[in-house]
């Protein structure tokens, strides 16, 4: 490059940074009827009438103003950017009942902030019950104008899982009594870019970045491409070492942003491979096609390829891949959290998903709203509840979450508000085996990595667990919670209250009058413990708490029912005794009785006979 | 289904048991009649006779076992294809089946005495009503009294086997986690312990202490037949919850999720009868489940509740001759088909009875073996009308 391009690449970077745009967006929220995967049309989540939501793309240090209409007349809605650091604006990180009030049906919401702290490729999503698994989701890439690696085309893969019922009802079975071991409803097929066999033409020798994301609501995916190599450079908005693979695996709401090059050779179309992790599948219907093919298409004349099967699901382990920008190992934690992940049923006998014996149970108050109204009591985890499972931390202490799986499935874990580096994340242990759960050692470990990677999405392996640090310096309230919807509709959820007094003293996360209005229209107070006490915030008499455990044993009606039984038994038994050793007088009088001799037909037998009767010959 | 009573199943057990003791007390009440009539007269044709008895009784067991194995053997190489997903189902109908027959039949035991008597009078009038048909041609008649002594044994050994077979496929079924191989060994200790008991009777013993004994049994076929009953109710209400939740919760564990909690009066995380070792005997005896539905609980209660109503009456009926309150009311005139038969007229006295004995004392057999009537005044078909005649109207003798 010549003097002349330095400069002209030198002026358009601060011309960049200095024009940052505001891009304002307009959505209305609302239901239409479309046949996602070709298999049956259902209702599904419009955006302005419209489906699929629209990918947004923005650049780095744009400002965004997102004005979400609630165009539901039944249900409260609310938007999440997956990953985004929400650095000073917490309000706007979307989960209702955590930083927000949920936008009422006819409210609207302005997500109002910018995107400084992130570059790559991410999400939006509803972040209220199963809405963003019946259609309100779509791709957010932030481009970044300094990425380190150099390719022709950006392309977006949206993938995930296609239900042909809506989520209402998939919940109802789901979390029901009839449902007591907690399974996930099955999905219809694997979609792509919100479609089945999907097709992507693409140009030979040219390099694409291809940003792969997981918008599904449960399974985890395996992804590969026919006769072509994949080079991750970016996981999670987080710029990797090259690494090369043949298959990737991707949980939901993970994402992973790869170079591929084409070939020369235009003769020939590829296939697109996506495979249900099925062991997260409680039972795998016969018409289930675990295998999904898409299509790279070099040549639209020529025959799209047949499906692609490999001998072994030979993919990328994550762990190992190592942040461009190799930051190092955090320090000795200031604070160690260890949760242990159980599933269970509660009293009603409907299955819950537990952080510590706790289920996740919304307060009255949104804890970001608690947070800002309690002063000096915020600091104190008690005024958001005993049942949101709330942690507070210390102004940039080093966190390290332990999270020990004693389930037997696979979860990914998505923190908000930061990505996180990744000490430890053992292998799994199989209870087909007769293998029981590992919790991790603090003296009997791995040596951690020296650059361990960095994501905001990190999956466990069953009865497995993993370790995970971050420094705690973006005040905010954070949720931590598993991204398969259905657990976290379980409850497996927690809240990390960051620095709560910066938030109260920085003036960008005071709430908007936008923000009080949008409570107003819900009924729910901006201010109180999580009672929604607000004059006394260590009272929380009235809070919201979870259902009981089961008791274990006999509880009092069970003793009752069995003592009534025994003695009923021992009644009976003592009347059979009685009647039994009773003396029986007349017996041959009684059975004559039983046998219904008839003594006038006797009688009339004998009469006749008398008169007929005629001693007859033996026979002999 | 995992364990299960693999070798010993009890109410197979206690079924046998009952069946066989009721075709042991027809058997020594045949051979009492035998010896009477005939043994102090003609020791070769008595003999000839006695072996007529064993035979028609081997044959009868042996028919009888033959189609009791083919049954159970054909159930469980049929059982996967018959049941499918409605196992719960069925087993909740087999144990309400089996309690129904229990029931009925369990409390005869308590008079086996009566049973004995009841027995000496069927036979009694078995034996006077053989058809004898003026132009036989057909030989009908001729073999039937030729071979009386054989064919009376085999047709009650054929018909209480059968009813053995029927209770025992039923009874065995209900048990959960059985199997084939859980039927031999219940089947011959039953078997043994029937024949003892009749053998005892038959031989005499203490009255008191034989009482002693099947009062004791008894209170054990019932405890199996309210466990039967509760039982039924669980399976049904297992059925229900299976069929809601799609799946087979009961055998996925202990757990919670395993059963349907809102139904439950009580529930402990272990001691599954369908899945841990030692359990299932309490469940087969007692009718014990980890789960106690209210229904279940409610459904055992009932039982013992019903049967100490239905024992009073008939202790009350036994001393008085009617039931409370109701003069003319007896217990079997409850039933339906005592009204269908129209029996309400019948009666008989003491000296009727006297002289069906003695009829029956006099039977005559010539010396091919075979059955002559003492009188012609038989009235064959009818089981209603009867041939007892007055004393006095018999001319039997024996021509020599």
């Amino acid at each position: 490059m010549n003097k002349l391009g330095w400069l002209v690449l030198t002026i358009a970077v601060a011309a960049q940074s200095v024009l940052a745009e505001t891009r304002v967006y307009n959505w209305t929220t609302g239901w239409g009827t479309y046949n996602v995967d070709g298999g049956m049309e259902r209702p599904v989540i419009t955006c302005n009438g419209e489906y699929p939501w629209p990918d947004v793309r923005v650049k780095k240090g744009d400002r965004l103003e997102v004005y979400l209409n609630n165009g539901f007349d039944d249900r409260n809605t609310s938007l999440h950017f997956h990953g985004l650091f929400q650095n000073g604006t917490n309000q706007m990180d979307g989960p209702p009942m955590v930083v927000q009030c949920p936008l009422g049906p006819g409210d609207t919401f302005l997500y109002n902030f910018t995107v400084d702290d992130n570059v790559g490729t991410y999400w939006y999503h509803s972040h209220s019950k199963g809405q963003y698994q019946d259609g309100m989701r779509a791709a957010f890439v932030i481009e970044d104008d300094d990425i380190p690696y150099d390719y022709d085309e950006d392309v977006v893969l949206q993938i995930g899982e296609w239900y042909h019922e809506v989520a209402d009802e998939l919940n109802e079975a789901f979390m029901s009594l009839y449902n007591p071991t907690g399974a996930e409803p099955i999905p219809q097929n694997l979609i792509m870019n919100s479609t089945r066999n999907m097709t992507w033409e693409v140009k030979p020798d040219t390099t694409y970045l291809l940003r792969i994301a997981n918008t599904g609501g449960f399974v985890s995916q395996y992804i590969w491409i026919e006769d072509h190599e994949m080079e991750v450079v970016e996981v999670d908005g987080i710029y990797t070492e090259k690494n090369t693979t043949n298959m990737l695996y991707i949980t939901t709401a993970q994402r992973y942003a790869v170079l591929i090059h084409t070939k020369n050779d235009t003769s020939k179309n590829f296939a697109i491979m996506q495979k249900f992790d099925d062991t997260m599948l409680d039972l795998i219907p016969d018409d289930l096609q675990l295998n999904t093919t898409n299509y790279m298409v070099y040549n639209s004349s020529a025959p799209l390829p047949e499906q692609n099967v490999v001998d072994e699901l030979d993919f990328l382990d994550d762990f190992y891949l190592v942040p461009y920008s190799k930051q190092e190992l955090l320090g000795d934690p200031d604070y160690q959290i260890v949760i242990n992940v159980t599933m269970d049923n509660l009293a009603s006998g409907i299955n819950y998903a537990f952080f510590n014996n706790l289920t996740y149970t919304e307060p009255k108050v949104p804890a970001l709203l608690t947070a800002l109204s309690a002063g000096e009591d915020a600091v104190n985890a008690e005024v958001y509840g005993s049942n949101t499972h709330t942690y507070v931390l210390g102004k940039d202490e080093i966190i390290e979450i332990v999270l020990n799986n004693l389930d037997t499935g696979t979860h990914p874990f998505h923190l908000h508000g930061h990505a996180f580096q990744t000490l430890v994340r053992d292998i799994g242990y199989d209870d087909a085996l007769g293998e029981v759960p590992h919790p991790y050692d603090d003296n009997d470990h791995p040596d951690f990595p020296e650059y361990p990677m960095i994501r905001d999405t990190l999956y466990v392996r069953p009865q497995s667990n993993f370790v995970i640090r971050f420094k705690a310096d973006n005040p905010g309230v954070w949720m931590f919670h598993c991204h398969i919807e259905w657990h976290l509709t379980q409850g497996l959820a927690l809240i990390l209250v960051e620095d709560p007094l910066s938030i109260q003293e920085s003036q960008s996360q005071q709430l908007t009058d936008n923000h009080k209005n949008v409570c107003k229209g819900v009924g729910i107070s901006t201010e109180g413990n999580a009672a929604g006490n607000s004059t006394d915030y260590l009272n929380l008499f009235g809070e919201n708490v979870q259902e009981k455990f089961i008791a274990t044993g006999f509880t009092a009606k069970g003793i009752v029912a069995f003592v009534f039984s025994c003695i009923a038994a021992v009644l009976g038994l003592i009347s059979i005794a009685v009647y039994g050793l009773m003396d029986l007088s007349n017996i041959e009088e009684k059975v004559m009785d039983e046998l219904d001799l008839d003594i006038s037909e006797v009688e009339a037998v004998n009469s006749s006979s008398d008169l007929t009767s005629e001693p007859k010959e033996l026979i002999k | 289904m995992t364990t299960g009573s693999k070798v010993f199943n009890v109410s197979v057990f206690f079924v046998v048991f009952r069946e066989c003791l009721e075709a042991v007390v027809i058997v020594s009440v045949l051979l009492s009649f035998l010896k009477q009539s005939v043994g102090t007269q003609d020791i070769k044709i008595y003999k000839r006779l006695r072996k007529q008895v064993w035979i028609g009784v081997a044959s009868g067991f042996f028919i009888c076992l033959a189609i009791g194995g083919g049954f159970i053997g054909a159930y469980y190489s049929l059982q996967n294809d018959i049941f499918g997903s409605a196992e719960d189902l069925w087993e909740g109908i087999f144990c309400m089946i089996a309690t129904v027959m229990i029931s009925i039949m369990g409390i005869a035991m308590l008079r086996v005495n009566k049973m004995q008597a009841k027995w000496r009078v069927k036979i009694a009038r078995a034996l006077l009503d053989i058809p004898e048909r003026k132009r036989d041609r057909f030989k009908i008649g001729h073999l039937s009294r030729r071979y009386a002594m054989f064919l009376l044994p085999f047709i009650t050994v054929l018909r209480e086997g059968l009813e053995a077979v029927v209770f025992v496929a039923g009874a065995g079924i209900t048990t959960q986690g059985s199997s084939a191989t859980a039927y031999p060994l219940p089947v011959f200790v039953g078997l043994f312990a029937g024949v003892a008991v009749g053998a005892i009777l038959y031989y005499g013993t203490s009255q008191s202490s034989m009482q002693f004994f099947l009062v004791a049994s008894t209170c054990i076929l019932y405890l199996i037949s309210a466990g039967l009953f509760s039982r039924g109710a669980w399976y049904f209400e297992n059925y229900k919850y299976n069929k809601a939740s799609g799946g087979d919760a009961s055998e996925s564990g202990d757990g919670n999720g395993s059963y349907n909690i809102r139904k439950a009066v009580y529930h402990v995380n272990c001691c599954n009868p369908e899945l841990d070792n030692g359990w299932d005997i309490f469940n087969a005896l007692l009718g014990w489940q980890n789960t106690g539905y209210l229904s279940s609980m409610l459904c055992y209660n009932i039982y013992w509740l019903s049967l100490i109503i239905v024992v009073g009456l008939m202790m009350f009926e036994e001393k008085r001759g009617h039931l409370p309150f109701c003069k003319n009311l007896r217990l079997r005139m409850l039933s339906p088909t005592y009204w269908l038969k129209n029996k309400k007229k019948n009666e008989m006295t003491q000296a009727q009875e006297d002289e069906l004995f003695q009829r029956v004392e006099k039977l005559n057999f010539n010396d091919q073996g075979e059955l002559g009537h003492a009188e012609n005044n038989v009235v064959s078909g009818s089981n209603a009308s009867s041939t007892i005649k007055k004393e006095g109207d018999v001319v039997t003798t024996i021509p020599k």
